[in-house]
């Protein structure tokens, strides 16, 4: 492999960032094994690595948000240690979070004034033009007076990036910033990266999509299980890197059976979501057949989320009907939707399809707690939920200690597999899913997709909406896209390739609109 | 090793319990000093106060029924996520009802007359806090406003009752006729005053136990209090869970308030309940949300403040330093716990962290 130049070795004052030998521990499990990072001036690094590779944490810890056990951080020709979140911001180092830190209530001027903190008297005016000024300059197209919660989630990550900008950061933590982004929306986001680069600024590009990492990073940096398993430069290859990542070679491509599909078992007739602003949604009409995947491509915020809840019962559309098998389902409760056969996984894991403080056991339940093998007439059976749960932690694979345990001590990966386990283990005759990969790694990626394929096969109508466009080719059998709250197409899979969906995607989405 | 053995019993939660106590007893004596009393002599009244006689610990257990019953009815509706503070009002509701229905038939054998008294604080504590719940699920009014507020209304409701067709004519004092001693409740030991309201209170605490752990209600109240959207998803109706909870603890409220009346006071009395609802509040924080630890959190609180009653009189500190003795001892005890409650989700979160 390729060591790259710049990386080790070189005199001290040439790096902005240098990590040497960090140590972190949470108790058996060593998070940080002794890892050492440089980042020189005007560069963008890549860190790769798995989920629960150590990532997080060693941003973690040289954001400051938690101590290191061991090792030095020097910024800047400056030691850091045992600093606070805030003292990095004033050293110049700034932080998007995968989940972003914004006051959603709130507009971007207000936002922003708020993350500038005690620089003075900064009025909101001055704020406003000082963001359209920068907005304008590294091209981020926003508007200081929209308010946040109203924004698709692209244009929320480049608020962060505006905080960020005006705080005048000299290193950027960008942690997983595409994993909900369209490809366009990837695209202008690499752009912007290339920007602050060329302006001397470095960026600490956290990623798990090698394609991304190879485009826009001069340096990357694979972590697997808390140690760095290798440093390469931008030439590597995407298998090399895919093995490094993994430890072993990636899982083959999914396996379709290919059969005909049955008599239709979700069917949408004219229906018009009740969306969130006041944009148009159109009639959208569509069928699943049984053993039928159909795939719904689209940049997110344009209707997905809106459509899954009228579908699962958690909202009513403003017109048509829902048909679950030859049932008019629509105006049916959302659990007489469940006893009827249809199963939802929402995109939401942290606070709509699992419940952290709940045990891994209760989470499997949350739906079913009316009906055997939980319980009946209002009476649980706890002995046959501690059962459930251990049958549910083997054949999906959930890591956990016990049953019993909080599910929100699980990663990402493993709470995505207890809702599958539940949805999935009901047996249902329609599965409606939202970005059930969303901040998952490669392998629970391929596992997730391989039950999805697995329940398919056995019978079931199946809705997979993704903005991942890798997924959504793999899966469907028909391919559909959403934008601005309309179907805009369905076509056959021979027919669909991620240029022409890229191009319907990008066509009339909210998220390319400010 | 003996450092470990340290460490181990240091984290046992009676240890910290017992510090706790430990620490309040010390900043009392400090405070009983400093207002020119000797602390031992205050200690002792405390001690003598809480279980110096039967008719103390007699004292003691009708006060805790009391506490155990409303403070249950507030962790239920708590772990849902509703914030019911008007105890004070449904249990003064629930006292008066009592007193109403047992007075509509004077005649009534004692079967009649305690299941009526009964009943009628039930319904009148829950009607009161269905009220409430209805209130704030439709009007959408914040439910600590809606139950603040109607415990005002509640304590006024009382006062006019008695001065109308509830009081007694030519008391003193703002009183109803005292109730027909078929009413009373039955005693548990001869010749004391202390009768079947707590056997009634432990049983309604693990009754609730079993409900938050072993029912499917119970299951949908506990992820409402998690998440609105999780419950939601899960198919649980907001708005059927909140006024069924609030009726229920409303109910609870206002049986605490009629064991008060047909137990204790024997008729109802303006302002007999004072406290009450809020001291319940305290025992369900006390007892960390959980509804069988309510049973000696309502002890412990009911003792505390029957000890430091006496130590008042006794000794003639003022009547403010033993409010300030009975929230010195609540906080270092919610500290103990609330420090060993942490320190358990500190080790045990980041061991799964991948």
């Amino acid at each position: 492999m390729p060591a790259a130049s710049g990386l080790a070795g070189h005199a001290r004052s040439h790096n902005l960032l240098e990590l040497r030998g960090i140590e972190k521990r949470y108790g058996t499990v060593l998070a940080n094994a002794g890892i050492d990072l440089d980042v020189p001036p005007g560069s963008v690094v890549g860190l790769l690595g798995e989920n629960g590779s150590g990532k997080s944490t060693l941003m973690k810890i040289l954001f400051g948000v938690v101590p290191a056990d061991r090792g030095g951080i020097v910024f800047r020709q400056q030691e850091l240690s045992g600093h606070t979140p805030a003292e990095a911001i004033a050293a110049g180092i700034g932080m998007v979070h995968q989940h972003f830190m914004l006051f959603d209530g709130m507009s971007v001027a207000e936002n922003v004034l708020l993350g500038l903190g005690g620089r003075g008297r900064l009025r909101l005016a001055d704020a406003a033009m000082a963001i359209r000024r920068t907005s304008e300059t590294y091209g981020l197209d926003l508007d200081p007076a929209a308010i946040v919660g109203d924004l698709p989630l692209g244009s929320r990550q480049r608020v962060e990036i505006v905080k960020a900008l005006m705080r005048d950061v000299q290193l950027l933590i960008l942690d997983e910033p595409t994993s909900n982004l369209a490809p366009p929306e990837v695209a202008r986001l690499l752009a912007i990266c290339s920007r602050l680069r060329d302006e001397g600024r470095s960026i600490i590009f956290i990623s798990h999509k090698l394609g991304e990492v190879l485009e826009i990073c001069g340096h990357i940096v694979v972590l697997r299980d808390g140690r760095v398993v290798a440093r390469c430069d931008g030439s590597a290859s995407r298998a090399e890197l895919a093995r490094l990542m993994v430890g072993r070679d990636p899982p083959p491509p999914l396996a379709r059976a290919a059969h005909a599909a049955g008599k239709p078992l979700l069917a949408l007739r004219g229906i018009e979501l009740s969306m969130s602003d006041t944009a148009s949604s159109g009639s959208i009409c569509f069928e699943v057949r049984e053993g039928e995947i159909l795939a719904i491509a689209g940049v997110d915020g344009n209707g997905q989320h809106e459509l899954g809840r009228s579908i699962a019962g958690l909202q009513r559309p403003r017109a048509g009907s829902i048909r679950l098998g030859n049932e008019d389902v629509t105006r049916w409760s959302v659990g007489a939707r469940v006893a009827a056969g249809l199963a939802y996984v929402p995109a939401d894991r942290a606070t709509t399809s699992l419940v952290p403080r709940l045990s891994v056991a209760e989470n499997l339940m949350l739906r079913d707690c009316t009906r055997p093998p939980f319980g009946q007439h209002g009476v649980l059976w706890p002995s046959a939920l501690r059962r459930v749960a251990r049958a549910a932690m083997a054949a999906y694979a959930i890591r956990a200690r016990s049953g019993s345990m909080p599910a929100g001590q699980l990663s990402g990966g493993n709470q995505q597999k207890i809702v599958l386990a539940r949805e999935i283990g009901r047996q249902p005759r329609v599965l409606v899913v939202l970005q059930p990969t969303w901040g998952l790694d490669p392998e629970t990626t391929g596992f997730v997709m391989a039950q999805i394929l697995r329940l398919r096969d056995a019978g079931a109508a199946i809705l997979y909406i993704s903005s991942e466009l890798d997924e959504v080719l793999a899966l469907g059998d028909r391919i559909g896209v959403m934008a601005g709250g309309r179907l805009v197409d369905i076509m056959e899979r021979a027919h669909a390739n991620s240029d022409r969906l890229g191009l319907m995607m990008g066509s009339s989405a909210h998220g390319s609109a400010a | 090793m003996t450092a470990r053995l340290v460490v181990a019993v240091m984290e046992l939660p009676a240890f910290r319990a017992v510090l706790a106590l430990l620490l309040a007893m010390l900043c009392t004596g400090i405070l009983v000093a400093l207002a020119g009393a000797s602390p031992v002599a205050a200690l002792q009244a405390v001690m003598a106060g809480a279980f110096g006689s039967i008719d103390r610990i007699a004292y003691g257990l009708n006060r805790a029924a009391i506490y155990i019953l409303g403070g249950t009815g507030v962790v239920l509706c708590f772990r849902a996520g509703i914030i019911n503070i008007g105890g004070e009002g449904q249990i003064a509701l629930g006292g008066l009802c009592a007193g109403w229905a047992v007075l509509r038939h004077p005649g009534a054998g004692p079967m009649l007359s305690v299941t009526s008294g009964l009943l009628g604080g039930m319904l009148g504590g829950l009607a009161w806090a269905v009220l409430a719940a209805i209130i704030h699920v439709v009007r959408r009014v914040n439910e600590v406003v809606v139950t603040l507020l109607m415990n005002f209304i509640a304590g006024l409701l009382v006062e006019v009752a008695l001065h109308g067709p509830l009081g007694e004519v030519g008391a003193g004092f703002l009183q109803s006729p005292p109730l027909p001693s078929a009413s009373r409740l039955p005693l548990l030991v001869e010749g004391t005053d202390l009768h079947a309201g707590i056997l009634a209170a432990i049983a309604v605490a693990l009754l609730a136990q079993l409900l938050l752990r072993r029912s499917g209600p119970g299951f949908a109240l506990r992820v409402l209090g998690e998440s609105h959207r999780a419950a939601a998803y899960a198919g649980f109706s907001r708005i059927r869970l909140t006024i069924g909870l609030m009726a229920l603890a409303g109910a609870l409220a206002g049986l605490a308030g009629a064991v008060e009346v047909l137990g204790v006071q024997q008729r109802v009395v303006d302002g007999f309940s004072r406290g009450f609802g809020f001291n319940a509040i305290a025992v369900a924080l006390l007892a960390a949300l959980e509804p069988w630890a309510t049973i000696p959190a309502g002890l412990f609180f009911a003792f505390l403040e029957t000890g430091t009653r006496t130590m008042q009189r006794r000794i003639g500190i003022p009547a403010s330093l033993v409010v300030v003795t009975q929230a010195l001892t609540m906080l270092f005890v919610l500290a103990a716990m609330a420090g060993a409650g942490r320190k358990g989700a500190r080790s045990a979160r980041p061991a799964i962290a991948g």
